[in-house]
């Protein structure tokens, strides 16, 4: 199956990339997902992520435009052709 | 009509022109975003802005309010504002609110629009909470370094920044700030608030715009409600 994560804002810039598209074998949650984010970006996206095995504050990660903390968080399924866009959201004014 | 709109008239139509006259707004923030929006609506020829903000100028508000200078410093925001802009003699009336935005607070019975102008999303949350109690249109922006987004909520009809941003008030930290970057998110947000207003098409409704300024890319992002 395959699934589309699309990065924003600062995670584009500071990995130089818009995005991944990986072809998986059967189904995935988001913590996998994550994990084999980390396998590609060296670790990023757990550290942006997460915080103690939870999903940080602050960082949005979405699902088909839901917000996975409504949805079942680091347990949530990914199925085939899901989009899941990551950003830190701006805050300032 | 005003006099000075002459240059807009044939972007709207005749209709539309006289609504524009008739617009009342709610800024809340007299911030970077604030001013931006404000000093956009006042060249756009709308009725009155009514501008929310408890804070008075300090040092690091010049790098991108544009109502204010050095011999402000010290004095109160909404006033500066006010006395800026009522010194171009447009007619747009500047009515300023010396207020924090909490759930408490009344919001006016004869607007159309609330901008979101705040530094920070939990108050948004709350000023979410009031649009929607008042069943008025939210414009969304916000800014940091070279990035931004714009999301428009309207009551009933679209998902609310409370389920997309979810965790986003727990943020902490101050976020980097240029002018022109803000300006860019403040004018996408008072032309959505305009077509919003005019009933127009294309509008952001359910879909989050990101604009990153250093790739000079805007993208249109999907969100639902949960």
């Amino acid at each position: 199956m395959k699934i589309e994560v699309k990065f924003y804002s600062l995670f584009r810039l500071n990995l130089k990339s818009s995005g991944i598209e990986y072809d998986i074998d059967g189904a995935i949650i988001l913590q996998e997902l994550i994990d084999k984010l980390d396998e590609d970006f060296e670790g990023y996206f757990s550290e942006k992520l997460l915080d103690s095995g939870e999903i940080r504050t602050g960082s949005i990660i979405l699902l088909n435009g839901k917000n996975v903390l409504h949805l079942d968080k680091l347990n949530t399924k990914i199925n085939d052709g899901d989009i899941v866009t990551l950003f830190p959201p701006s805050a300032g004014g | 009509m005003k006099d000075y709109l002459q240059r807009q008239v044939e972007i709207f139509t005749k209709e539309e022109n006289k609504k524009i006259e008739e617009l009342n707004v709610m800024i809340a923030g007299a911030g970077g975003l604030g001013t931006n929006q404000a000093q956009q609506l006042i060249r756009m020829g709308i009725n009155k802005i009514y501008l929310y903000d408890n804070d008075i100028v300090e040092l690091t508000n010049l790098n991108r309010q544009l109502f204010y200078g050095k011999k402000d410093l010290g004095k109160s925001k909404v006033e500066c504002a006010k006395n800026h802009l009522d010194n171009f003699g447009l007619d747009t009336e500047i009515v300023p609110v010396e207020e924090t935005i909490d759930i408490n607070i009344e919001v006016p019975n004869d607007i159309h629009l609330i901008f979101d102008a705040l530094d920070n999303f939990k108050t948004r949350f709350v000023l979410e909470d009031l649009a929607l109690e008042a069943e008025i249109p939210f414009i969304h922006g916000g800014i940091e370094s070279w990035y931004g987004q714009v999301a428009v909520i309207i009551p009933e009809e679209t998902t609310r920044l409370k389920d997309v941003f979810s965790g986003a008030d727990k943020k902490e930290g101050t976020p980097s700030i240029i002018s022109p970057a803000v300006s860019v998110i403040a004018s996408i947000q008072v032309l959505e608030g305009i077509k919003v207003y005019l009933n127009k098409e294309n509008i952001l409704k359910n879909k989050l715009l990101l604009v990153d300024l250093d790739a000079c890319s805007v993208e249109k992002v999907n969100i639902k409600s949960t």
